[in-house]
């Protein structure tokens, strides 16, 4: 059993689920939380993650957390990945903690462990500029045999080390490379579309084993996904289970959770996109929450114990065979309009029998929207739950292109 | 009623999310009482809904969905702040019916908050609902209903119909009893708000006549509705046929009956015009004196004038422009007609083409206009309810208590004055003044005060207001920077050789602070209180700056109103009698300080305060400065701390306060 949990990061959800499991823990987080810390008697110890010197480091943080006993690091952000990997590997003597860490962290390095092992990803590289990509398109149009007046190969690019899809850009043409591309974005990596249908899962790890499986589908990517999986995907379960493990043995992963993303094509291939191994964003852990009625944000805590025992694991995870009835999927909402006045929820919503809540906020009058970053400010989520995948995957499509807001 | 909202999974729905907010704790409440509230908001637009919510109501309350809100302590909350919250849209508007259905399940006993007993919380969903009887009705106002939205709308009746089904409107009779008499014993020139509350009441609520507050509710129905015996039952147009019939003395009857359901309430109805226009018609002029309810001197009045005020009622008056026999009634007591040059004033208006945008300003200021009455009817029926009840002008929805002051100053003390700058106004669209011996032209000028004039108000008003506020704001501008408060030279300028010289101000511009506010205090009582002023009676009604204090005491801003007389009441209590232009008969400044507009000795249209808590909350008048350095020191010391105190500790605490000696 931990002696305490030093959560990496601020998250009220996690830290309440901590309250009422009763589990040791102390709260790392940048100097602005400390009076609310404060003020509702939550252990906390601030520290400036954007600072890396004499002063601000691992160490020097292993100091400052000793009087409360830490012995488990949690990133709940992705920026917190690395310190939780600095830290657990002091915790556990074992400096590699830290250099799996830093796989999470360099969306390169990552792609070129999964490609060592075996499995499939799409052709990346690091660039520098846009020559970088423009010359990246080309090998790509030139191994897709393109013709003359033929389309180019589509590219992405990301940052190397960003969560989900902030600074994603889609290119599908050199003059996309051109318009879109700024210098800020290098050096990063361009990859290679992958064909498929997009998903994620949320691996519960411990000992190296998955202990606990959810899978997500995407419906479309930044805007809405359910819980569990609809038909289709779950029919593909064992070989997704069998790739999911593969990933885990390959990055080394003993303790905590992971959030890959990846690819099912027509032909039932997997490629791998990504992973992370923090708090998911699209609501993901709330969903699981409630389609599988267990603690999802405490969960996520504990797997990262390597003394929790097997009771415990069992306890707190749903059994690896679950397959829940009601299916809880949500679309994010954005407003369409540059200039919105009022929020209307439209009557076919209302009368809707899956609906189930959402958190949308009235604009002020006049509000303006600023042009979005990744798919962060959303002005809210509306939920769903129900019994069929197909009509959820309806619902989410059809809601994702309704305007809320005039 | 299906209600396709109300699922069979809306309760288990509703029941996931509630126990989801219950389990949370202080740290995630906030965001989980959110999404509940998007779901309550969504609920509670029809009744089966908002039952359900109201069922629920406790346990959502213990759960802490009031908590850390403005709502979390029913015994701190405003009724009067109902509507505007009700207004502003979800989520306020949300919580604020949440707040209404657990003081409706408070007074019902279904549960229990402490500090505040089931009889608090009737009290407050009473003056809840007197105050939202657009709602109510379900007649939202023409503001509402721009800036509420269908679903909105839709919350907020629901509300309402839910809770006045609950509650005994017995109670409520009361409050609209009290609401009309407030309203009515001001006598206002405008009379659409009290009309419409007796409309709405005539329309929903069905009266017993033989108990107390139905037969007084039915009284105020009566005046409009059924004024005679013989109107009962009849349109208009029907009473007209039945009048042909009458003996001279069944007219002599019906006039006197007439008049007094006239006189009762100031309320004009749509038979009285008939009646009058009858008698003048079939030569039965005599009888006008008591169809009009006036007295010996008014009755000597119309005799010497009645051709010329036949000539008027047969060119002004007709059953959609009723309301001014009222005030032609009261012109006539006043002795208004004796003068040449109102008359003369009167007879030219007749002749008046009114200007397009002048005319457009009228019929919007005309609830329902009708086709047979042009523009100079309605005006020259606003003048005679001007100039028959000075006091009974408003201010309306807009910031321009200085023009309202004017118009009813002139109305007292220069009413031929008045009625040639209305004809000019209405014919040019235009106003000029002259100010240090420079003309002002309102056309040639900038922007006023309001920009967006309401137009709840008289066709007089609504004529002379937006130049008269353009006027006065271009004075203000010429008359700033002389280091001392513009007023001192723009009231004379503007309203006339009536008002004194001298000027006092308790505000200091130079010092920025309040200097010597004890000689201030004892200049205004040398003015105005008979004890220390040599014991004389105020003449012409005195501009007064005062502060506009919250329930609270705190300072909100500045008013405009004009000190009338100060006189002893039945009590022996000295008081000071004004007009407050905003008509508005629950005031309530703080300390205990709530003016009263009847039953303290007040005319029609006036309001009042002893004399020392109005003292309280001036900060400029003016006076004779001939006569006040004589008298001042009349004045006692005790007198001056008692107002000195209930300053500083209200709209004083928001200023620097110096005891330097000023020359008065």
């Amino acid at each position: 059993m931990a002696k305490c949990f030093a959560l990496m990061g601020w998250s009220l959800p996690v830290i309440e689920s901590m309250q009422k499991l009763n589990k040791p823990y102390v709260v790392v987080s940048f100097p602005d939380f400390e009076g609310y810390a404060k003020e509702n008697n939550i252990p906390f110890v601030s520290y400036q993650f954007d600072e890396w010197s004499d002063t601000s480091n691992s160490l020097d943080l292993y100091e400052k957390l000793k009087p409360f006993e830490a012995d488990v690091a949690v990133p709940l952000f992705e920026e917190t990945v690395e310190w939780a990997g600095a830290l657990n590997s002091i915790y556990r003597g074992d400096p590699r903690v830290l250099n799996r860490a830093f796989l999470f962290r360099n969306k390169a390095m990552m792609k070129r462990k999964a490609l060592i092992g075996g499995l499939r990803v799409g052709l990346f590289e690091e660039v520098y500029n846009k020559e970088g990509v423009k010359n990246f398109m080309k090998r790509l149009n030139q191994a897709n045999l393109q013709i003359d007046g033929e389309q180019d190969s589509w590219v992405h690019i990301k940052p190397f080390a960003s969560a989900g899809t902030v600074g994603h850009r889609l290119l599908r043409s050199m003059q996309d490379i051109e318009e879109k591309c700024q210098e800020s974005d290098f050096p990063c990596l361009a990859e290679s579309h992958l064909p498929g249908t997009e998903f994620s899962c949320e691996a519960f790890i411990h000992g190296g084993k998955i202990r606990f499986l959810n899978i997500t589908e995407y419906v479309k990517l930044g805007y809405s996904n359910f819980i569990p999986e609809g038909h289709h995907l779950h029919s593909k379960r064992d070989k997704i289970m069998k790739e999911m493990q593969k990933l885990v043995d390959l990055f080394g992963i003993e303790y905590g959770m992971i959030h890959p993303e990846w690819f099912l094509t027509e032909n039932d291939e997997l490629s791998f996109g990504e992973v992370a191994c923090r708090i998911p964003g699209g609501h993901i852990l709330e969903l699981a929450a409630k389609a599988y009625d267990f603690d999802a944000l405490g969960a996520f805590v504990l797997c990262h114990d390597p003394s929790l025992t097997e009771e415990e694991l069992n306890e707190i995870l749903p059994p690896l065979d679950a397959r829940p009835k009601q299916f809880y999927g949500n679309v994010m909402i954005y407003p369409h309009k540059d200039v919105i006045n009022k929020l209307e929820i439209p009557d076919e919503l209302k009368e809707e029998s899956y609906f189930l809540d959402h958190n949308l906020i009235p604009p002020y009058t006049n509000q303006k929207i600023n042009s979005r970053e990744g798919f962060g400010n959303h002005f809210g989520t509306v939920n769903f739950k129900g019994e069929d995948p197909d009509r959820m995957t309806e619902l989410l499509l059809h809601y994702e292109n309704v305007d809320f807001y005039h | 009623m299906h209600n396709p909202v109300l699922t069979d999974n809306t309760y288990q729905k509703f029941e996931e999310q509630h126990k989801e907010f219950r389990q949370a704790t202080a740290l995630t409440r906030p965001e989980k009482a959110q999404k509940m509230m998007g779901q309550i908001d969504l609920l509670i637009d029809s009744p089966e809904g908002l039952d359900f919510i109201f069922q629920n109501i406790e346990s959502l309350s213990k759960a802490g969905i009031f908590e850390g809100s403005p709502w979390a302590d029913p015994s701190k909350l405003v009724a009067s702040l109902v509507n505007g919250t009700l207004k502003s849209g979800h989520p306020n508007s949300t919580i604020e019916i949440l707040s209404e259905l657990r003081l409706l399940a408070i007074a019902k006993g279904m549960m229990e908050i402490k500090g505040t007993s089931p009889t608090d919380a009737e009290n407050f969903i009473q003056e809840v609902i007197v105050a939202n009887l657009e709602f109510v009705f379900n007649e939202p106002l023409e503001e509402t209903r721009l800036v509420m939205s269908e679903h909105e709308l839709k919350k907020v009746h629901t509300l309402f119909k839910f809770i006045s089904e609950k509650t005994k409107l017995d109670n409520v009779k009361e409050k609209l009893v009290e609401e009309l008499t407030l309203i009515c014993e001001q006598r206002p020139v405008v009379t659409e708000k009290q009309r419409k509350i007796i409309a709405l009441v005539k329309e929903k609520i069905d009266l017993d006549p033989k108990k107390d507050l139905d037969a007084r509710l039915l009284k105020f129905q009566r005046c409009i509705y059924r004024p005679t015996i013989n109107s009962v039952n009849k349109d208009y147009k029907k009473y007209r046929t039945l009048l042909k019939t009458l003996t001279f003395d069944q007219l002599r009857e019906e006039s006197i009956e007439m008049s007094r359901a006239m006189l009762s309430f100031g309320l004009v109805s749509q038979y009285h015009p008939i009646l009058v226009i009858h008698l003048i018609e079939k030569e039965q002029k005599e009888l006008v004196p008591l169809c009009l309810g006036l007295t010996e001197a008014g009755t000597a009045r119309w005799r010497e004038h009645e051709a010329f005020i036949c000539d008027l009622i047969l060119k002004t008056i007709h059953p959609y422009n009723a309301q001014c026999l009222y005030g032609l009634a009261k012109m006539l007591e006043s002795g208004i007609f004796s003068r040449e040059a109102v008359r003369s004033g009167l007879a030219n208006m007749l002749t008046i083409k009114v200007h397009p945008e002048v005319e457009e300003r009228i019929l919007k200021s005309t609830k329902t206009p009708h086709e047979k009455i042009s523009a100079l009817q309605y005006l020259m029926g606003a003048l005679f309810r001007v100039l028959g009840q000075p006091l009974g002008v408003g201010q309306g929805n807009n910031p321009t208590c200085q023009s309202a002051r004017g118009i009813s100053m002139w109305s007292q003390h220069a009413p031929a004055k008045l009625i040639n700058m209305v004809q000019t106004a209405a014919t040019y669209n235009d106003l000029t003044f002259r100010f240090e011996a420079k003309e002002i032209k309102s056309s040639e000028v900038g922007l006023g005060l309001v920009q967006n004039l309401d137009h709840n108000l008289d066709a007089v008003s609504v004529t002379l207001v937006p130049m008269l506020d353009k006027v006065y704001n271009e004075m203000m501008l010429r008359a700033s920077g002389r280091g001392e408060d513009p007023h001192k030279w723009v009231n004379p300028a503007l309203y006339g050789q009536w008002i004194q010289i001298g000027f006092a101000s308790a505000y200091d511009y130079l010092s920025n602070a309040i200097v010597d506010y004890n000689g201030f205090i004892s200049v205004l009582y040398a003015m105005c209180h008979p004890k220390y002023n040599g014991g004389h009676r105020l003449i012409y009604p005195n501009p007064v700056g005062i502060f506009i204090t919250s329930a609270k005491g705190d300072m909100l801003g500045f008013h405009a109103v004009s000190l009338l007389r100060v006189d002893v009441d039945f009590k022996g209590v000295y008081r000071a009698y004004f007009l407050n232009p905003n008509n508005e008969g629950r005031q309530d400044w703080g300390q205990k300080i709530k003016p009263s507009v009847y039953g303290n000795g007040e005319i029609y249209g006036e309001s009042s305060l002893p004399l020392h808590e109005f003292a309280a909350r001036v900060y400029a008048f003016h006076y004779n400065n001939l006569e006040a350095a004589d008298k001042m020191d009349n004045v006692p010391d005790l007198e001056i701390q008692k107002i000195k105190k209930l300053a500083k500790e209200s709209w004083g605490r928001s200023y620097t306060w110096l005891e330097t000696k000023k020359i008065w």
